[in-house]
Parts: C-alpha cells; structure tokens; sequence
C-alpha cells in the first residue's frame, strides 16, 4: 500500500534573472529512498527549501500527502517533513541533548515544558543515530559524523514522515559515508521516505531506489536508478566526458549491474 | 555504459586481494554486527546516565538560582547599610521588618539607601536581561543594548522628552519613559536593517552599526548640554545619563519601573524558549515551526521596553548586558528560559554591588557606576571579541 508523499507540479524557480527550475514536476511514495542528483549550484538546495516551504515556487504547486503546502499550519508542516540542512553554526555551546531537542518544537505550546512523550522522541532520536552517549557534549567539540547524526537526529525527534537532507555525506571520510548512509537506510526501513543530495554516484547506485537529477540547462530527469543513472546522461548533466566519469565510478550503477 | 563496466571488471580482478583484508574489515555485515553489539553493551549504564545528567543540569540552576536569590538579598542589606553614616546590618534587616519603627535611621534607609539600592537591583536585571534577548536574537553573545546603540536611542529619546516636551504624557507614562522606549525600538530597527546582510549578521557590520549609531546618538544628546543653563535641574540628568550614574528615584518612579521590569523579563520567558531554536539559525527555526517575524518583533519591543526603564533610572551604563549573562552561561549552560531568570538576578546583585562600590569607594565623591562597569566590561568584551576572531579563523 504505498500512497505518495511528495509531489511536485510544474514548479518554476528564479533566482534574480536566472531560471533555476524549470517546471519541475514528479512525485514520490511513500518509503522511497531518493538521490538527489546535480551539479554544483543546480538548485538542489532551492528545491529542498521548496518541499519543505522555506521557498515559495514561483509557478508550480508542490502538494505534501496530496495537500498544498500553502495549506500546511505553521505546527503540522514539521511533524510531517523534516529538512535537514547543509550546514548547522551555533553561536552558544549547546549541549547535544538540548540540540535534538530543537526537534520537538513543533510539539510544544506556546507557554509550558515538554512531557516525558517528548522526552521519550528525543532519547529515541538520539537512539536510532547512535548519540546518545554524546548528549552532554558541547556542539562545538563534536566531529563532522557526529554533527550530521545530531542533525538527523533533529529530524527524528521530529517524528517526521519525510526527511530532506542537503549533502549529507558532505565533508565526511569514506567511512563515515558508509556509516551515515547505512543509517539513513536504517531509517528508511523504519519507514521514512528519505530524499538526500548526494554527489557520490557510487553510494546512490548502491543504496538508493530512485533519482531526481537536476541539470543546469535547466532541466531535470526522475525515475528508478537505472533509468536516470545512464552513463550518457550522467556525463551531460555534470558536463563531462564519459570516460573521466567511468574512472570516477568504483562500481557501475545498478543499471550495469542488472544487465551483468 | 561500457566505461562503468570496465571498471567494474577491474574491481573484479582486484577481489582476491581483498580477501588477505582481516575479517570484518572489507564485510559491510561485518559492520553492522560490529555496530549493534557496541550499542546493546552500552544501554544499560546510559539508562543510568540519562536521568543523572537531566536532574543535574537543572538542579544546578535550580542551585545558581538559590545562590543568586540570596546573593540578591544579601547586597540589598549589604548597600543599605554604606553610606556616609554607616548602619550595622542588624538595624538595617529591623527597618525592613518594621518600617514603621525604623527611627532616624529609617529616614536615611527609606528616602535615601533603599530607593538607589532598588534601582541598582531594577537597572541591573533589566540590561542583563536584555542581553541575553539581544543575543539570542542576533545569535551573538556580544551583544548589548549599550554595544548596539539601543541604550543610546533610549537615553535620546529621553533627552528629548525631558527638554521639549517635560508636561506631556501619554497613559500615565511621561512623555520622557514613552520617547526613551521609542528611541530604543528605532535604533533596533535602525541597527538591524544596516547589519543584516544576507540573511544574517555579520558579527563586524553589526558591531559597527551599533557603534556608529550609539556614538551620533550621544553625541546628539550632549547637544541639549548647549541648550540649557549649567544649573538647570535637567542639564544634571542629562549629565548622569551620559555618564551612567544612578540617583535617588521617587518611589513612585520605582512604582512604576519595578513591574514593568518583571513584567517584561515574565513575558519574554516563552520569547526565550523560541530563541533556543532560533540559535540553530533563521531558516531552521522557522522550518520548525517558530514564527520567526514575530519572535523578533517580541524580542525588540520586550529588549526596548528593559533598555527604557533601565536607561530611565541610570543613564547609559555599559556591558552588564553583556559580563553577566556570558558569564552565568559558563556556569548554566546557553538554554535562555534558564539564563533569562538567572541573569535577572545576577544582572541585579552585579549593579548593587557595583554601584555600592561606585558611591563608597572614593567618598564623598560619587563615580557614576557606568565607568566602574565599563572598566570590568570592556576587558571582558574585548576577550570575548578576541576569542570568537580566533575561532572563526579571522
């Protein structure tokens, strides 16, 4: 019984003069996983602030759960996507613990304290990610792993059906990819549609059921794995030739692999 | 397609090899058994580490609230006490039980001591408390209402109400309070719009626009000195204000301040809260739900209304804004709903005994207690200023 979550209709996005998305349209079901593909400077980010309403389209509607954004109250729209950013600065030592917190917001009336229900989201967030022994640490003496689980783990406290990461993997060794994309399918077998930019063409061909990839004509390409990640295609969207992209590629996209 | 499988045979050929790799190195289900004994091993005694660490950190501040209270207390009859005529202790605590029975001593503690040790005790809360607003809401423990210019509005605004317009009022409130307050919000509203670059604040622009403003704002209030005659009553406000001395309020000056003040720290406690998220920054506060608009609006009005009645009972008096809640966060934490009470107090015993310190230490000459906290300010601005630069790579 999958039903979608997300869906995009002919959304356009200008940014100044330049058109960044061009009438942008697909949907997404419940339980995906799904890369976000791209070039540098694409509109990756601009089309995770559009699902989460951080940005207005402007043409286009995107619908959450079949129902406009626009329609979504200020409370509701986080408790059912959670968009994991980029980038977390913090300008006071918040403890870890207090950070997840954050997530519960969403949950709280204007005046008074969480109850042991979101007490209890918060230690199960913090659970599933692995930080939990971390929770009295300040933000600032944690490592660039630990920050992303913290913000996931903002996400999770959210209770969120959707989650959005914006490059995830950014800034992370090898190993610690390895280890944060095996938890986002942790949290996808849980049930979370996850939707993440990723550059890395090997992780998304090894962990990801479908592809969005955004182009800088602009123009974009959605489906399964195998039909988006074409050599072909890869190489013109990132403008390259296929040769140097075959050399960047470990193992071959699942397409490779279902004809072998 | 080609190209992607070459490589994949090449990978092929490479696999033997891997195999000399330890067991559980090269497996990804190695891995993930790896990882899910580490976790079962650790659950028990984090199960006993979760509550511990909770009720600590908030029976700390439950503890630095107690200390502060009584702290509060104990300067409050420690000032009373100092003056020209010294009054033990004793006669001092027996005044405020019986103020009826106070004597002659009860004239110099009620018209005199009491009223100034208040508005020390009012002064202080309020700056403190609209440091810890400020920079929440800026995201900058350097801010200030005296480092980002408010404090010079409010004392212009006042300026101009105290000279052009004395008679008028406004619901009770003089034209004075009403123009000071108005002064704060324009000079917040001024600040922002000059520091804020791309969505956020660059930690120069900001500093520098509060500057700047603060600076032509005092310099516009010392223009009223050339107005009046050296003895006119409001030319000697005037100078206290700009040099941030505190005198001796009329009760019902008190009347009025001291609800406003614990009024306004009362409704930014739920303001506090969202200043939590809204430390995770602009975007991701409000992806969480927070009004961000109006949790600014909130902050400005509330901030404005504290630097106004501060500034209306002491002048321009520098970095308490700033020494006191940096230094409760080193023993509380950064969580505002707790810093905000926990500066109040702090921010009140502070002023006390600054301004204690301000009126006794060279009697019978006063020093405003504006440069007694500029001198144990501005080093620690400074610091903090130092620091963050060494942090950010600068």
């Amino acid at each position: 019984m999958s039903s979608t979550i997300l869906e995009f209709q002919n959304v356009s996005f200008s940014r100044g003069s330049r058109l960044l998305l061009d009438r942008l349209s697909f949907s997404i079901e419940t339980q995906e996983m799904v890369a976000l593909l791209g070039p540098n400077g694409v509109g990756k980010t601009t089309m995770l602030k559009l699902a989460s309403r951080l940005l207005q389209p402007a043409t286009g509607s995107v619908l959450l759960q079949g129902k406009p954004l626009a329609n979504w109250s200020r409370q509701h729209l986080p408790r059912c996507v959670a968009l994991v950013p980029q980038e977390l600065e913090l300008p006071f030592n918040f403890r870890v613990e207090e950070i997840v917190a954050q997530g519960r917001v969403p949950y709280l009336p204007l005046f008074g304290a969480g109850t042991t229900q979101d007490e209890e989201a918060i230690e199960d967030a913090m659970e599933a990610v692995d930080i939990v022994r971390l929770r009295d640490r300040p933000y600032s003496q944690l490592s660039g792993g630990e920050r992303q689980r913290v913000k996931i783990a903002i996400g999770l406290a959210q209770q969120s059906k959707l989650m959005l990461l914006d490059e995830p993997t950014q800034h992370l060794d090898v190993g610690r990819q390895i280890e944060l994309i095996a938890l986002l399918r942790r949290l996808n077998q849980r049930g979370i549609t996850i939707i993440a930019a990723v550059h890395d063409l090997n992780l998304v061909a090894e962990n990801f059921s479908s592809v969005i990839m955004l182009t800088p004509e602009p123009a974009w390409i959605a489906g399964s794995v195998p039909e988006v990640m074409q050599p072909e295609v890869l190489a013109r969207a990132f403008c390259v030739g296929q040769s140097d992209l075959a050399q960047y590629c470990v193992s071959p996209p699942a397409g490779g692999r279902a004809q072998a | 397609m080609t190209g992607l499988q070459t490589y994949r045979e090449v990978d092929g050929k490479h696999g033997p090899k891997l195999s000399s790799v330890p067991a559980g190195w090269a497996e990804p289900v190695g891995l993930k058994q790896v990882e899910v004994e580490h976790e079962s091993s650790l659950k028990l005694p984090e199960a006993g580490l979760r509550s511990q660490s909770k009720q600590g950190s908030k029976a700390r501040t439950n503890t630095v609230n107690l200390i502060l209270l009584v702290a509060l207390l104990l300067s409050i009859v420690f000032s009373t006490c100092l003056g020209a005529v010294r009054i033990p202790a004793a006669e001092v605590i027996h005044a405020f039980l019986h103020p009826s029975k106070a004597g002659e001593a009860g004239e110099i503690i009620f018209a005199l001591r009491l009223p100034r040790v208040l508005a020390a005790a009012l002064v202080g809360a309020a700056l403190s408390a609209t440091g810890v607003l400020f920079q929440g809401l800026f995201r900058n423990p350097l801010a200030d209402p005296f480092v980002l210019g408010t404090s010079g509005g409010a004392a212009l605004g006042g300026a101009i109400g105290i000279f052009l317009i004395p008679t008028l009022s406004f619901a009770g409130f003089s034209a004075t309070a009403v123009l000071a307050f108005a002064g704060s919000v324009l000079t917040m509203i001024l600040v922002w719009y000059l520091a804020r670059t791309s969505g956020a604040f660059a930690m120069e622009t900001l500093l520098l626009a509060g500057f700047a403003i603060g600076t032509m704002l005092n310099s516009a209030t010392v223009v009223f000195e050339l107005r009046e005659e050296a003895s006119s009553s409001g030319l000697r406000v005037l100078a206290a204000w700009l040099h941030g001395q505190l005198g001796i309020p009329a009760w019902s000056q008190l009347g009025l301040i001291a609800p406003l003040t614990i009024v306004a720290i009362a409704l930014a406690l739920p303001v506090a809260g969202r200043l939590n998220t809204l430390a995770l920054g602009e975007e991701y506060a409000s992806q969480l739900g927070v009004h961000v608009g109006q949790v600014r609006v909130a902050t400005v009005i509330l901030g404005s209304l504290l630097t106004a009645a501060a500034v209306s009972l002491g002048g321009l008096i520098g970095f308490v804004g700033l020494l006191v809640p940096h230094f409760l966060r080193i023993l509380i934490g950064p969580n505002h709903v707790r810093l905000l009470p926990a500066a109040a107090l702090g921010g009140a015993t502070f002023l006390i005994l600054a301004d204690t310190l301000a009126r006794t230490a060279f009697a019978p000459t006063e020093i405003p207690v504006g440069v007694f906290t500029a001198f144990l300010g501005g080093p620690a601005f400074l610091y903090l200023l130092h620091r963050r630069s060494r942090e950010s790579g600068l």
